[in-house]
């Protein structure tokens, strides 16, 4: 159905658009262009051979060519009420997408999108996107899976866009980000602030490393700020990784749980040692990428050298462990907070004894 | 107020302590004066890196894991107690008698060359439950029962192994020559075998809480009974004291203790003021194993144990006293094979195969008992 509204679309579009549209170099992996995809459609409507349809299911493209009803009209309210203004407006819009790069099966998909913006808002928002390098392709599938992207107001895309222009995430970058952690859009700046705070002023990260983090561990931007910092003391405190090191690694990308869990089953089997002040171990220390970046059956085979059955039974008394820790904590901090009190009413005795 | 940053500052130091002391023994840095620069459960640590992964090879890192994560216990059940509903309880919870599955599944065709059935090889009257393999679950503590006494004790089901082998009959006379904290004392009592039991401990806050335990599982009419006299002598008497006296003899020594050195501070043998005292350990053992033997009735059996997974505190004792037994006093003591008892026990316990001489219980993350070595002996002149 959908190619039949596109070529509804271009029914009404003046040969001259398409021309000019086909000359338009494209930004993104089209494979083949719309242009061609018309002449050929109308030249089967005009009787000519339908040999020469590249589309699926030609029978269906062909009968569906006679009921060629405005499109415009069949698209939801959300045109507004001038009729007759639309059909243009929507013929610019789409001109536009197409000159972009987008095909034309996406942009009928981006355009029927329920609840949606008007096709400017929604050109206004594409552009923005596009603007900070990010391909047809990426956009189309990020406003796909993150509808919530399209109903935001331009505004606010424009200033936010802007900040990740700041923060180095121009250029392309952004692509893993929006796919993974579109939230970079929607999230109050006031979050987006703290992440970045965390990472820069807590965790002391330079700001190349910042953005290298944010572009290849969007999920930081999902994570509470207070236990970002504690993964990352963690990481640099507990298992002696530098901050370089913590960048390469994409450290960020993988849970506490899972890095707890097989960091301390190295470390309790003799095969990891927290480096001392010098940076240096009695043993040779496997690399991440040997820890994290491997499936649970590899790192058992290759780096614990250890059984599933045994890490199976040792996941779970870590898990007990862990919970007693966090109970036994805020006792201790209760206990500190009545000692702290009393040590404040001595002093204040001390003081009228003077 | 410094407190925010104090507070900082222990968090740190919390993440770097995290693997190696557990909480409640972590240094409390506000009440001490000054911080131990390198704790003795870490300088123990060091030392069974050193020695056990020679002795142990491949094995080690297993072992080490399961030492540092928490040990499985076992519920041995008090016959004193009214003890019928308390199986049930337990089996409930899904936890099985590991000791009546190994009877149970033993096969005498099997064992074309083992005459001696299970039952008679084994103490009798022993139960007690555990988790199956791989199942973390805990007991809950033991309860008061209508007698006044607890239901069950906890207990590293691995320590009563020693106890099972010794092979108490009706009517023996027994002794138990390092008996504190009293688990495998208790033991002995369960199996209702004991016609008088002597149980000794050279420190008397040890025999303090020996006789706590007695007192929480033994009801005081059959303590009368039962005959149960419980000193604080110095063990290397016996010979002297009491030779050729008791028809069982166990000789649980005084060793490394192995795991419980991995996580307490409190009096640990590995603090730097007792490396004399630890270096003595297999000269005292040794001793201890000695007076043992010459306390046992010409015909007795003993078993020495240890939790220790040392083979200097282990076989070698064993085969140092047995040498000294024969040159100085021209006595006999031949040990007995228990390779039929640890294949009964194969499905609870993960043993060691080469042990030059008795069995040892090696910790493992399936089934964290142990360490348990223990080694039985018959006493032939």
């Amino acid at each position: 159905m959908q190619n039949n509204q596109v070529l509804g679309l271009h029914h009404h579009i003046p040969l001259t658009w398409v021309r000019l549209a086909k000359l338009t170099p494209h930004l993104g992996e089209q494979k083949r262009t719309t242009a061609s995809l018309l002449r050929k459609l109308t030249t089967a409507s005009n009787g000519g051979g339908f040999e020469e349809l590249p589309l699926v299911g030609p029978k269906k493209c062909v009968q569906q060519l006679q009921c060629q009803a405005n499109l415009v009209y069949c698209l939801p309210e959300k045109q507004g009420t001038s009729v007759d203004g639309e059909p243009r407006r929507l013929e610019k819009v789409v001109c536009s997408l197409l000159d972009m790069g987008f095909s034309d099966a996406h942009i009928n998909e981006l355009l029927s999108i329920q609840p949606g913006p008007s096709p400017q808002q929604l050109l206004d928002l594409i552009s923005e996107f596009i603007l900070l390098g990010v391909n047809p392709e990426p956009v189309y599938v990020a406003l796909k899976q993150s509808p919530q992207l399209l109903n935001l107001p331009v505004v606010q895309v424009k200033k936010r866009s802007s900040y990740l222009r700041k923060l180095g995430l121009g250029e392309g970058k952004l692509k893993r980000v929006l796919h993974s952690c579109p939230e970079i859009f929607t999230m109050r700046q006031r979050d987006v602030d703290e992440v970045v705070q965390v990472l820069k002023e807590k965790c002391l990260f330079t700001v190349q490393q910042v953005t290298e983090i944010l572009h290849r561990c969007p999920n930081v931007l999902r994570e509470d700020p207070s236990e970002l910092e504690y993964k990352f003391q963690y990481g640099y405190f507990r298992m002696g990784i530098k901050h370089v090191d913590v960048v390469r690694t994409e450290f960020f990308k993988y849970s506490l749980t899972k890095i707890k869990q097989r960091h301390v089953y190295l470390e309790r089997l003799g095969r990891y040692q927290t480096p001392d002040k010098k940076g240096q171990t009695q043993i040779a220390n496997p690399l991440l990428k040997d820890i994290l970046r491997i499936s649970e059956a590899e790192f058992l085979a290759k780096t614990a050298c250890s059984s599933a059955e045994e890490f199976v039974v040792f996941k779970k008394l870590l898990a007990l462990e862990e919970e007693e820790l966090e109970s036994s904590m805020s006792e201790e901090e209760e206990e500190e907070e009545d000692e702290d009190e009393e040590e404040d009413e001595d002093e204040d005795k001390d003081e009228e004894q003077l | 107020m410094a407190a925010p940053i104090l507070k900082g500052v222990r968090e740190l130091m919390r993440l770097v302590d995290l693997a190696l002391v557990p909480r409640r023994h972590r240094h409390k840095k506000k009440w001490a004066a000054t911080e131990p620069k390198f704790p003795a459960s870490q300088l123990a640590l060091q030392n069974f890196d050193m020695t056990y992964s020679v002795q142990f090879g491949d094995l080690w890192p297993s072992i080490r894991v399961s030492l540092l994560s928490e040990q499985k216990y076992g519920a041995l059940v008090n016959n004193f107690a009214a003890s019928d509903h308390v199986s049930a309880k337990l089996e409930q919870l899904n936890a099985k008698d590991f000791v009546n599955e190994a009877i149970s599944h033993w096969d005498p065709e099997a064992e074309s060359d083992h005459s001696v059935a299970p039952s008679t090889a084994c103490s009798p009257n022993l139960r007690c439950f555990t988790f199956a393999r791989g199942d973390v679950s805990r007991f809950p503590p033991a309860r008061l029962g209508s007698l006044g006494v607890l239901d069950y004790y906890l207990m590293d089901a691995a320590s009563l192994l020693p106890v099972l082998a010794l092979g108490l009959h009706p009517g023996d006379t027994v002794l138990d020559l390092c008996a504190a904290p009293g688990g495998k004392t208790l033991a002995l009592l369960q199996t209702l075998c004991c016609r008088n039991l002597a149980a000794n401990d050279l420190s008397t806050s040890r025999t303090g809480r020996l006789r706590k335990v007695l007192q929480s599982y033994v009801p005081q009419g059959i303590r009368e009974r039962n005959q149960i006299r419980v000193t604080s002598w110095d063990g290397r008497k016996w010979g002297e004291l009491e030779g050729d006296t008791y028809d069982r003899v166990l000789v649980d020594v005084p060793c490394t203790t192995d795991r419980h050195s991995l996580h307490e501070e409190e009096n640990n043998i590995f603090q730097r003021s007792r490396k004399k005292e630890r270096q003595m350990l297999p000269m005292l053992q040794l001793q201890l194993l000695a007076a043992g033997l010459l306390a046992t009735k010409p015909g007795g059996h003993v078993v020495y144990s240890t939790c220790s997974l040392s083979h200097l505190q282990n076989e070698y004792v064993v085969q140092g006293t047995i040498e000294l037994l024969a040159n100085q006093y021209s006595i006999k003591v031949q040990v007995e094979d228990l390779s039929h008892f640890r294949k009964l026990f194969m499905d609870t316990f993960c043993f060691f195969q080469s042990c030059q001489v008795g069995e040892l219980v090696l910790p493992n993350l399936i089934a964290n008992f142990g360490p348990m070595y223990f080694c039985k002996m018959r006493r032939l002149t």
